[in-house]
């Protein structure tokens, strides 16, 4: 049973990280399902799902890891890091201290990620704009002084999630295939079944190891 | 798939799955073809039985209870453990598994677990095919009904007759409420046999009621110390995010009032135990005590839209007394799932990863040619003690069978992960690629289990544990001549 579904021709893992309730579950949901969920429980450890696009008519598979953001479960999710090329990093517009926290990801994706990976700073809840307590342009001043690419999204009512995903997606291709056409693969990364791709320098030292003494 | 079949009837201790479920259409998902009404025939019924007489029989409530003060020789359980597996092996497709009974005596635990998953497979039969396909996303568990736990009734009323021969016995035979308990407590024998097995009751009946105001008024003592007063920020700050969402479509949670509750619960149990604080997922592990004691307070009412105001103040502190000092008990024997790093957790996956190693090759082969950690699915299965994988009923049942394990159910529970994993061996051996095997994963369809599947779960899980818990080499050795 074939599906579209499995026909891919990049594989790009992306990380969704932030404070606790700034809303990353509900950005994954309406993103891979277009689905705002009441129904929308802490999550537990990493959860997982996938969503493909289309850039330049070459399907591009994100495979999202949606993170717990309690810190008790960094030791946990941190190893989830390790592969990732792209991380939004989500905080909520209405509560000031997930934005403060953000500084705190951003060690932690130092600390645990490949060095290249791709940063996208979401606020998330722009519907909230009665309680919204950090201004668009002190975020976006922030992500400039970071080098991180900035936006603000409601999950609840949609607005930006779709630009989101596509443009942290858009931005990965546009460095792997332009890495690409620099080096050309091995048939070692990306195509279907592979390994998701590599935005470091070298690709050879990739990551699977599979174990199984 | 007749291949693998064939090569797991070789390595597997499992020549069969142990149990079959009416599975409807998934989309995506290959189809199973099993028609409804299979389950109801005959021969399902034998092969339920062939699958499970010889995991557990009355005869061996002795065994259970006796885990805790005896330790089985090594030499005996290797040697059952070799019998268990030799059988296994010689074994051809219809194998009388009677011969690898641990017990023949009774088969009536049985008989009644058929009996009910008879009558709750035509109840499912009725309403799923109205019910539209099947619709679970990642880490999204469907909403609980907690309405289910009244409209499930016993299914038999001498089991309950049992019970209450045990409760009201001048001297309580806590061994004995342990046998009955491990497979099933009335829903009428529940709460009190809960506040028993959990050693938050005395089994000396004199000291019952003395016991009850002292704790009861001690909680509050608690309450007006730590929750009336300063607060530690961070711990409430979690707790006050995660208390909301836990189950956002049942009015009975949208409660203040219930919210509150839960809240002093576990930001008292948190305050009190700082050697892991609370973690996320605890706040599932309230529901089902929660649940139990607000169904005595209020018997035969529809609890999803019961209004807590309804209830006596005193009716409501004792419901919140009750859970906060029965959860405490039971997070007792595996508070190292929540200390730092989760280190109980991390220790118990690669338990599990070793376990289905050696009992399904084929199967733990599968996970890692596709680069499926074990981490990535069973971590919540341990955290949240599979509250977040089965209904609420369901997992009411589940605790019914922890409460009563005799030495904690910390190593219990890694067996029930185990059997937990290996109910699905063929659907995930079916799918062929990391995503399709993680989504299932995560979104095991257990929407339409009912306490047969539980009870057929901890049956399968207890003779996983007889198996292997003793024996770690066994079937590691036996594997390696194998190959």
């Amino acid at each position: 049973m074939g599906t579209r579904e499995d026909e891919y021709d990049y594989l790009f893992k992306v990380v969704l990280i932030g404070d606790s309730g700034v809303g990353k579950s509900s950005l994954l949901s309406r993103f891979t399902r277009n689905e705002f969920n009441l129904e929308s429980k802490s999550t537990i450890g990493v959860e997982f799902a996938t969503r493909s696009i289309e850039v330049d008519g070459k399907t591009i598979k994100a495979q999202i890891w949606d993170t717990a953001g309690q810190e008790r479960y960094r030791a946990i999710t941190s190893a989830y890091y390790r592969g990732a090329v792209g991380a939004l990093l989500v905080y909520d517009i209405a509560k000031h201290l997930s934005y403060e926290n953000v500084e705190r990801w951003l060690r932690e994706l130092r600390d645990h990620a490949d060095q290249n990976i791709l940063i996208m700073l979401v606020g998330n809840k722009s519907d909230l704009r009665h309680l919204r307590s950090i201004p668009t342009e002190e975020a976006k001043a922030f992500a400039e002084t970071n080098g991180l690419s900035f936006i603000e999204t409601s999950a609840l009512d949609s607005t930006n999630v779709e630009p989101a995903f596509q443009n942290i997606l858009t931005e990965i291709y546009r460095i792997v295939s332009q890495k690409q056409m620099r080096d050309p693969p091995e048939g070692d990364v990306i195509r279907p079944d592979a390994e998701p791709a590599d935005l470091r320098p070298s690709a050879a030292d990739s990551v699977r190891k599979q174990c199984c003494q | 798939m007749e291949s693998y079949q064939t090569e797991y009837d070789k390595d597997g201790l499992l020549s069969e799955t142990f149990w079959r479920t009416p599975q409807r259409a998934v989309p995506g998902r290959p189809l199973q073809r099993i028609a409804q009404n299979e389950v109801m025939s005959g021969s399902s019924y034998q092969q339920f039985q062939a699958s499970v007489n010889d995991a557990w029989d009355l005869g061996d409530d002795e065994i259970i209870s006796g885990i805790a003060e005896t330790k089985i020789s090594k030499a005996i359980s290797q040697s059952v453990a070799l019998n268990v597996i030799n059988s296994h092996r010689n074994s051809t497709k219809n194998v009388n598994r009677s011969d690898v009974k641990i017990e023949t005596e009774t088969v009536k635990p049985q008989e009644e677990a058929v009996a009910v998953k008879k009558n709750e497979v035509k109840k499912i039969g009725g309403s799923s095919s109205a019910s539209g396909p099947i619709r679970h996303y990642p880490g999204r568990p469907r909403a609980v009904r907690p309405s289910a736990l009244i409209s499930r009734e016993e299914s038999s009323e001498s089991k309950l007759e049992r019970f209450q021969q045990v409760l009201e016995s001048s001297v309580l035979d806590l061994n004995e409420l342990k046998h009955l308990s491990w497979s099933g407590i009335p829903v009428k024998a529940r709460a009190v046999t809960w506040r028993l097995l959990a050693g938050y009751l005395p089994a000396n009946t004199e000291r019952r009621a003395e016991t009850l105001d002292s704790k009861r008024a001690d909680y509050k003592h608690l309450v007006r110390q730590y929750y009336d007063a300063e607060r530690e920020e961070e711990t409430y700050r979690q707790i006050h995010i995660d208390i909301p969402r836990m189950s956002p479509l049942v009015a009975l949670f949208q409660q203040s009032t219930v919210q509150v509750m839960f809240e002093r619960i576990l930001y008292i149990w948190a305050i009190r135990h700082p050697a892991s604080g609370y973690v996320q997922g605890i706040n599932d592990l309230v529901t089902p005590f929660f649940m139990v004691f607000l169904q005595e307070a209020a018997p035969n009412k529809e609890l999803d839209n019961l209004p807590l105001d309804s209830l006596s103040e005193v009716q409501r502190d004792i419901i919140e007394a009750d859970s906060f000092w029965c959860l405490s008990k039971f997070l007792d024997s595996v508070q190292d799932n929540y200390i730092f790093a989760q280190l109980g957790i991390q220790y118990k996956v690669n338990q599990l990863k070793e376990l289905i190693r050696r009992i399904d090759l084929p199967l733990h082969e599968h996970l890692q040619t596709h680069g499926v950690d074990y981490l990535q699915f069973s971590f919540r299965w341990m955290n949240n003690l599979l509250t977040r994988e089965i209904p609420l009923p369901c997992t009411i049942r589940l605790w019914d069978t922890y409460l009563a394990e005799s030495d904690g159910f910390a190593i219990f529970q890694l067996y029930v992960c185990a059997a937990f994993l290996l109910h699905w061996r063929e659907r995930l051996m079916q799918e062929r690629d990391f995503q399709g095997l993680m989504i299932l994963l995560q979104n095991v369809p257990t929407q339409n289990w009912t306490d047969s599947n539980i009870s057929m779960l901890v049956a399968e899980a207890y003779r996983l544990k007889f198996a292997f818990a003793d024996a770690p080499n066994h079937l590691h050795n036996a594997g390696k001549s194998d190959r």
